[in-house]
């Protein structure tokens, strides 16, 4: 035992000694630092958004309140902010929100046509991608351990030192297994020391930290052992990080990109533009059609008010929101199609993820973080939970003849219960 | 001159008998030309879907029956952004922003359906376009070619023999330098065709000239990095591990950085929040819809005196359409406004990105890439703008027909049986009214311009780096 410590002490203070190991171990220190930071940032100014856009949606819902007084107008002139909140270790995995929305605002017409507008990023941003910790883990650090340990064997090689070592070792296993680990650790808390700050900033609970920790160890003992499998056989050093470097390419790009081609070949979805166009021409429509058209098709769905549907005039609010409702109807199947669709293909990428561990981690951390399309697909099912119930709160005002007060509004939906369920 | 040329034979025949440069050459190959075609192919099949939706969406608004004329203005029209010839080299953001936008009355809606949105998430890291191909991994195919052309002279103790020959230093780094670079041209091959090919799409010479241009700067400048690096290292070993931590930082992280760090430092806000703003200013504009409004009676008293009568029904136009006109032009005005500033600081915030060219190579030419191609976030505004003409005109249209086409008795008794909403229509024929909508990008020479600052960064770095090798190549041994 002492015969190892002695060792490992050995190795610690000859790793000191090389510059290129420290400038290495120095960078991943600065870009994980780096990672987290503007990680922490970025989530701080999506919390700060969130929070005035809440302020801001209640003061314009009080003016749009104030200012009409039939129930009719009220659900059309109030909107509602709907958001989905960042979890606390978000800052880890930024994840699909700078493409999929997490913020929107609602009110009772047709959500077919409300709820595919985006509030999105700088596009050509997004497109470059964010560099978060995910990113930092899947695909930085496999290419900085390709270059910690692709010459563990041919540095010694090609110095000479190699059969001296080997010979003068007590036990050849214990060396190298040492020098490894040193590596190997120095490298892991250099990544790890910045997110751990950020996740005692942001509260991240323990088993979360705990499971990260995991998963990046897993993660890096898989690409450690690869490097050094591939030295141990191949020749001189930039053979083996060619090698390693091809294999990197081939995970992070070739067969992500391969998956991608394929899913897109194989999974059919119906084009988003579409049920716009149909939803609209289903809206416009009804403004034409006899008014029992739109309201048989209404209570057909909404039984419940099939004794209220009788109209004094020409226009009447209950009748523009039961053809709002109808166009929805009419292009539910083609948008339950086009959800679908989405969920296949994460599905889908889920098995190409499997062949690809850079692609698996991402999967992993997003997921853990809230952050990837699984959140925005609960996030779109809330919403339109969110609008169900707004319907069903003014329905009764708008379809039966009581007096409307005013004060009925206090009991208006609100979509913070709406997450809480 | 001739000696040059025997050094890049000669290196030629080094890769050709070595199988790791056979192989990466020949995987080089295969991606630039399998992004190309699959690229350009999607590329031509996104143009036609979108011209048959705009032509589809164009139909539909004439062929709609009679009607009252503000109806139409609920109904709306959409218009979509065709992509641009170059595209297929370069698709920029067009993933990545809406593509459609539903143009209707007194809104400006944001584009909807990024391709982006309903995709697999697993391109987060590259894509397959040709663009990418070009800029993150032809530099390290050239690096894992060339890593060892000095070095490998110098390990082998060949470089002084070679030096002892009467071959100047510079001739022998120019002659690898040469090998390099055809290399570099022969991974541009499938571009350069491909961009003759675009030529019939209609993409335009000087567009073509001036992107391919840019790529085989920039392959140069990785030529002359892997030169530089050849000479300054004295191993193998010690080249490659430079030369492949020059490219992790240049090609992989600087450009998360730039984007990163734009977002830090120029926040941007969202449509969604900038709304609010909009709202407060419109509240003192006065509803369209209701012409009793008094933010509408400094309008009247100028109508009646103009036309010498008391009251609005005695107006020879339609008083309710003329209000819907007016306010339908001052709502725009605060709405460009506000679109406006929201664009310039999205503008801002790409330009704070696209200073990291000084800093890494590969962020100039991905600047200089989407902006030639007509596939960057300018092109975008340009459609926005566009549509928002678009827009606008064909409201102001509509409501033009509904001053003097639809009496003002007829349209204030719409709603009171079946008959009077019979006769507060006008017919279908003034549809018409709506112009063709084709998107095309800016003129060449305007995106040339654009990615002026891109092309002086590429330069600095080519310049610098000459003068580098200049300082290196002088002692050699």
């Amino acid at each position: 035992m002492s015969y190892v410590l002695k060792q490992l002490n050995q190795e610690w203070r000859f790793m000191l000694k090389q510059k290129y190991i420290l400038i290495l171990l120095a960078c991943t220190l600065l870009l994980s630092g780096f990672s987290v930071f503007n990680g922490l940032s970025e989530i701080n100014q999506q919390k700060n958004t969130i929070e005035r856009l809440k302020t801001a949606d209640l003061m314009d819902r009080a003016i749009a309140q104030d200012k009409h007084d039939d129930p009719g107008s009220l659900a059309y002139y109030s909107f509602h902010l709907t958001y989905l909140a960042p979890s606390n270790i978000a800052f880890s995995a930024l994840g699909e929100r700078d493409v999929l929305p997490w913020k929107h605002r609602i009110r009772m017409l047709a959500l077919e046509g409300q709820i595919y507008e985006s509030d999105s990023q700088n596009a050509e941003l997004a497109q470059a991608g964010k560099f978060d910790f995910t990113f930092m883990v899947s695909a930085l650090v496999p290419l900085l351990i390709i270059l910690l340990f692709h010459d563990l064997f041919a540095h010694e090689r090609t110095s000479g030192r190699y059969d001296l070592l080997i010979v003068t070792a007590k036990s050849q296993f214990v060396f190298w297994a040492t020098r490894t680990i040193v590596r190997f650790v120095s490298v892991f808390l250099c990544l790890m020391v910045p997110f751990y700050i950020g996740a005692w900033v942001s509260h991240v609970s323990i088993f979360d930290i705990t499971f990260l920790t995991l998963c990046c160890f897993i993660y890096l003992t898989f690409w450690t052992l690869l490097s050094l499998w591939w030295g141990k056989h191949s020749g001189s050093a930039p053979k083996v990080a060619s090698g390693l470097i091809g294999m990197w390419v081939l995970f992070s790009f070739i067969i992500p990109i391969l998956g991608d081609l394929a899913i897109n070949k194989i999974v059919h979805s119906p084009k988003g533009g579409d049920i716009v166009l149909t939803q609209r021409e289903a809206v416009n429509d009804a403004w034409d059609l006899p008014k029992e058209t739109t309201m048989n098709a209404f209570i057909a769905t909404h039984p419940q008010w099939k004794n209220n549907v009788e109209m004094q005039s020409m226009f009447e609010w209950k009748w523009y929101y039961a053809f709002q409702q109808v166009g929805d109807q009419t292009v539910e199947s083609m948008a339950q199609q086009y959800r679908m669709a989405a969920q296949e293909k994460y599905e889908l990428a889920g098995y190409v993820s499997l062949i690809s561990p850079p692609l698996l981690i991402q999967r992993y951390l997003t997921r853990m973080a809230n952050t990837d399309a699984v959140a925005a697909f609960e996030y779109e099912k809330d919403i339109r939970e969110f609008h169900r119930q707004l319907r069903h709160f003014y329905y009764p005002l708008l379809f039966t003849k009581n007096d409307f007060d005013k004060h009925q509004l206090i009991n208006i939906p609100n979509f913070d219960d709406v997450i809480d369920q | 001159m001739n000696k040059l040329f025997i050094i890049a034979k000669e290196e030629w025949r080094y890769w050709l008998r070595s199988k790791l440069a056979i192989s990466v050459l020949s995987i080089g190959l295969i991606l630039t030309l399998s992004s190309v075609f699959i690229t350009s192919i999607n590329m031509i099949e996104l143009t036609h879907t979108r011209q048959a939706l705009q032509s589809n969406a164009q139909d539909n608004f004439a062929e709609q029956p009679d009607r009252h004329p503000h109806r139409m203005v609920h109904y709306g029209h959409y218009a979509f952004r065709t992509p641009s010839p170059l595209s297929a080299l370069d698709p920029g953001v067009d993933a990545y922003t809406g593509n459609s936008i539903f143009l209707e009355g007194h809104r400006q809606n944001s584009a909807m359906f990024a391709d982006q949105r309903q995709g697999t998430a697993l391109t987060k890291l590259g894509n397959l376009s040709p663009a990418f191909i070009l800029q993150v991994l032809a530099p390290l195919l050239l690096i894992l070619i060339g890593y060892s052309s000095i070095s490998r002279e110098r390990e082998t103790n060949t470089l002084a023999y070679i030096l002892a020959q009467g071959t100047s230093s510079f001739t022998l780094i120019a002659g690898k330098g040469l090998a390099l670079m055809s290399v570099a041209i022969l991974i541009l091959m499938p571009l350069i065709i491909s961009g003759i090919f675009t030529l019939s799409q209609g993409a335009s010479v000087l567009a073509i000239f001036g992107f391919l241009f840019g790529y085989a700067i920039y392959l140069m400048i990785w030529v002359l990095l892997i030169l530089l690096f050849s000479c300054l290292f004295s191993k193998n070993s010690g080249s490659f591990t430079g030369l492949a931590m020059i490219w992790i930082v240049f090609c992989v992280v600087m450009p998360r950085v730039a984007s990163t760090s734009a977002t830090a430092a120029q926040p941007f806000i969202g449509k969604l929040e900038t709304d609010f703003a909009v709202t407060k200013q419109l509240q003192k504009l006065g509803d369209g819809h209701n012409a009793g409004d008094p933010a509408f009676d400094k309008l009247k008293a100028s109508l009646l005196a103009k036309y010498n009568v008391k009251s609005i029904a005695e107006l020879p136009i339609n008083y309710k359409g003329l209000i819907a006109k007016s306010s339908e032009a001052e709502l725009t005005a605060v709405l460009n406004k506000f679109a406006e500033q929201r664009m310039d600081s999205e503008l801002s915030q790409t330009q704070f990105s696209r200073y990291f060219g000084w800093l890494s190579p590969a962020m100039a030419i991905r600047t200089l890439s989407m902006v030639v191609a007509g596939t960057s976030i300018e092109t975008h505004h340009q459609f926005l703008r566009e549509a928002e003409d678009l827009r606008f005109n064909f409201i102001q249209g509509l409501n033009q027909v509904h001053i003097e086409q639809l009496s003002y008795q007829d349209d204030i008794n719409r709603n009171r049986d079946v008959k009077a909403s019979q006769s507060a229509r006008v017919g279908a024929k003034n549809w018409q009214l709506l112009e063709d909508f084709n998107f095309t990008v800016d003129a060449s020479h305007i995106r040339l311009v654009r990615s002026f600052s891109a092309f002086l960064q590429l330069f600095f770095w080519l310049i610098t780096l000459v003068f580098a090798i200049k300082l290196v190549g002088r002692r050699l041994l």
